[in-house]
């Protein structure tokens, strides 16, 4: 995979950055070099130090000490147009382009070309189309469409071609894949080998052990702001990488739970909607179902549409054997199916919020069932949730900004608790949450299932998916394609069923 | 595991600065204006800010949904002039109390009417609330037209329970508006701080999303926040109406941005879910503090206007730089 790992010349070279906010010291004399041609992975939990350095390269932070080097020469990095004049550039998680104009306008979005005061469309559109071909991404090469009407995976590629048009030598990706599908990974990892034999440097920051060893020539941990030490990806397996961020062995890293099935919790009859086109499962309690699948899929949906959230056109939803009414999440609640979402800053947390309103406020009736709140009440059950899910808060009216993803993610979990749902769906449970923060999720659903609970798991990610569920379902087009168990199944087995099955539904 | 001290709710910290900006343009008109700061004058200051004070309790339910309404000054002069067209129609021998109470349920109808009107757009389309609401005010500001030609209407002299809503004193003492402020304010700060309701409110404002995943009925809360502001809006114009021995069909414009005025300087956020309706009363008071001290200064109303303006930005800013830090 490597095939370009001929060392290129220095490129980038920070030596002895650190960096204190107050009194934490975010970077402690961290030192990490880029060479040309080269994708080098920055890895460490969160709150490790990555986003400081990252900041530090785009101009948003200036280090107290350490000193910056590019093609060997001082550099001092102020603000971000100096690190844009570097041609330092980073593509965002979120994404920064405007989505009602066109990919042309978006690549020259700031700079436009001026012809008489007026802006040069033409140029506009030219340039853009001559950019987009010789970078060989020819998935946005009609680059007249609207930047709302392209993929997740493709608005990237925008922002890729609008770094490299104005010149960019050193591309910082921070966790490009998180909302891509499989294939639509492949397409980016083609990408970026080509720009890496055009010599392009990449810094590339992800969650995602696998993906890292693949595409990474080198690897750079950080670990409570400091540097652990950077190491060729041919040296290094994933065990060791692991144990290399977390700074100690995870043996087994996903605890499943033992499978004792009992009865039947939750069973979907043909269930009907846009997006979904006859979906029957079911999953008996003490039992993780695992729905494995591509992004885009129609997951997601399934699960809005058991919760209550998106109607569905017919079908039956049945708790514990008895057909349930469900037309929005009051019902469901009410019927014990509770789901976490995909996205727990949008869908999930009042982020502005206190930790202790976020984790009362399914139980508002409980402890203010008139007019005067029962305070005690509340602090009790708030109390409970924080010490059973080991959430770790300086104070219960800290602000949920303040606390880490996973510490969020286990907040809005710890919040259902209350009276034992009986059936859980977790949709993307660890996306965004590091290494440790992932062991902890997995221990609690664990223990969950092992009290009873009944969980259907969604996740992108398949060794998630197949190393934690007793059995999975493969789901592809808003249809389950086959059903089985866990164990029977290898990454490379679902890859082939989901990926067959699309080529089929196209034919 | 760390103990967690069960702290007041951050909410009510905010409080602090907005009392020591309010007492310190206590001391400075006291100081400057001979007799501002007398009892007589302290409770007419009361008496002055009592439409706008209510107004803005029902604004900063709105505004905390992450809404608006600019329809309360239309709404205010509409259901003025329909109760008082109620009360002035009909033979004179009806009983004034039939009377009274036919053009107060009148008058507050159309109110609820007006808030319904609001709020079910609000809640079930995706239609911003400022052009849902700047729709309404200009069918409400027509329909107020409609009566009596246009003209003012004059409320008859025998009317003398709805014309002690806004003139006589308990006591000879506490003016009447300021009592109804007061069980409004009491009312509000219950609604918002105590129940279920204000609960919701606040998820609603800091995330609709996660409200409706919650299980709370993000419909139906938004839409009584609605009634709640339209409500509070008529009865300001019942109180206004009164005041003014007359219904003006052209009265509360500009209402609504004096109320916002209120709300936002008390701490009320625009971005939604955050805000306290002690704030929005010492919002309330500040600008009435304001706008009367500058008055008896003998300051130019051209003035005036320039220093209220800065006075908001300024309070809005500092209250951004404090939610940053």
């Amino acid at each position: 995979m490597n095939q370009n790992s001929q060392p290129g010349q220095a490129l980038l070279e920070l030596e002895g950055i650190t960096k204190r906010f107050g009194g934490v010291t975010a970077l402690n004399d961290v030192s990490f070099d880029l060479r040309t041609g080269e994708i080098h992975a920055l890895l460490g939990e969160n709150g490790a130090g990555k986003s400081t350095l990252i900041k530090i390269l785009a101009g948003i932070y200036f280090p107290d000490a350490g000193s910056i080097r590019m093609d060997g020469r001082q550099a001092i990095i102020n603000c971000v147009a100096d690190a844009d004049a570097l041609g330092i550039r980073v593509i965002h998680q979120e994404l920064s382009l405007a989505p009602n104009l066109s990919v042309a306008e978006n690549i020259y979005l700031g700079r436009e070309p001026v012809r008489m005061g007026l802006i040069d469309r033409g140029r506009i559109f030219r340039e853009a189309a001559m950019l987009v071909e010789q970078l060989g991404l020819e998935e946005i090469s009609d680059v007249g469409r609207q930047v709302s009407e392209l993929s997740v995976a493709h608005r990237q590629l925008v922002e890729i071609a609008r770094a490299l048009s104005c010149r960019a030598r050193i591309l910082i990706l921070d966790e490009p894949t998180s909302s891509l599908s499989e294939l639509e990974t492949e397409a980016l990892f083609a990408t970026l080998n080509r720009l890496r034999s055009q010599g392009v440097g990449i810094v590339y920051i992800s969650h995602r052990l696998e993906e890292v060893i693949r595409i990474a020539d080198r690897i750079t941990v950080l670990r409570d702001g400091c540097s652990v030490g950077t190491q060729d990806t041919s040296a290094v397996n994933q065990k060791e990488l692991v144990k290399w961020i977390v700074g100690r062995d995870i043996f087994d890293y996903f605890h499943r739970p033992p499978h004792n099935p009992g009865d039947i919790a939750l069973e979907i009859r043909n269930l009907r909607s846009k997006h979904i086109h006859g979906v029957s499962l079911c999953i008996r309690y003490g039992e993780v179902l695992g729905l494995a699948g591509l992004v885009g899929a129609g997951r997601s949906e399934l699960a809005r549409a058991i919760f209550g959230i998106d109607t569905f056109d017919s079908g039956e939803i049945l708790v514990e054997g008895s057909p349930v009414s469900i037309t929005g999440p009051r019902d469901a609640l009410d019927a014990g199916i509770v789901l976490i979402p995909e996205d727990r800053r949008k869908e999930g947390l009042v982020m502005i919020e206190s930790v202790a309103f976020n984790l009362s406020l399914p139980w508002t009736r409980e402890w203010n069932p008139t007019f005067l709140p029962n305070s005690r009440k509340r602090y009790a059950m708030v109390t409970r949730a924080v010490e059973s899910f080991s959430i770790k808060t300086s104070d219960v009216w800290q602000s949920m900004e303040g606390l880490s993803g996973g510490n969020q993610q286990k907040t809005l979990v710890g919040r259902w608790m209350e009276h034992r749902p009986k059936v859980l769906i977790l949709d993307e449970p660890t996306r965004g949450v590091d290494v440790g923060a992932r062991e902890e999720m997995f221990i609690i659903i664990s223990r969950l299932v092992q009290a009873g609970m009944a969980v259907l798991l969604i996740s992108s990610d398949l060794a998630e998916v197949l190393n934690m569920s007793h059995r999975v379902a493969i789901y592809s087009d808003g249809l389950i394609m086959d059903t089985a168990d866990a164990d029977s199944l290898t990454p490379e087995k679902v890859m082939e069923k989901l990926t067959g099955a699309s080529v089929n539904e196209e034919a | 595991m760390k103990k967690h001290s069960w702290k007041a709710a951050p909410a009510l910290r905010k409080i602090g600065p907005l009392i020591i900006a309010m007492a310190a343009l206590e001391v400075v008109f006291g100081i400057r204006v001979p007799g501002f700061s007398q009892m007589d004058n302290q409770i007419d200051l009361l008496q002055q800010i009592s439409v706008n004070a209510i107004i803005a309790f029902g604004m900063t339910f709105t505004i905390m949904t992450g809404g608006i309404d600019l329809s309360v000054g239309a709404v205010l002069a509409l259901v003025g002039t329909a109760t008082v067209s109620i009360l002035a129609a009909g033979s004179p021998s009806t009983a004034p109390s039939v009377k009274l109470l036919l053009a107060l349920g009148g008058g507050m109808g159309i109110a609820a009417l007006f808030g319904l009107f609001n709020g079910i757009p609000a809640a079930k389309t995706r239609m911003p609330t400022f052009v849902i609401t700047l729709s309404t005010m200009m069918v409400a500001r027509g329909m107020a037209y409609r009566f009596n030609s246009a003209q003012p209407i004059p409320i008859p002299d025998n009317a003398t329970t709805f014309l002690a809503l806004g003139n006589s004193r308990l006591l000879g003492f506490i003016p009447v508006p300021v009592l109804v402020m007061l069980g409004v304010f009491a009312f509000a700060t219950i609604l918002l701080h105590r129940t279920r309701f204000g609960q919701h409110i606040y998820a609603i404002g800091g995330n609709r999303e996660a409200a409706k995943f919650t299980g709370i009925n993000v419909v139906r809360t938004q839409v009584w926040v609605y009634l709640l502001c339209a409500v509070m809006a008529g009865i300001a114009g019942m109180i206004h109406t009164s005041q003014l021995y007359s219904a003006e069909p052209g009265s509360g414009q500009g209402f609504e941005l004096n109320a916002i005025a209120a709300a936002v300087v008390g701490g009320t956020s625009f971005t939604g879910g955050i805000g306290t309706m002690y704030g929005t009363l010492i919002g309330a008071v500040i600008i009435g503090i304001l706008d009367k001290g500058l008055n008896q200064a003998g300051v130019h109303f051209s003035l005036q206007y320039i220093v209220k303006g800065l006075v908001v930005l300024t309070a809005v800013y500092m209250d951004v730089r404090r939610n940053k830090s």
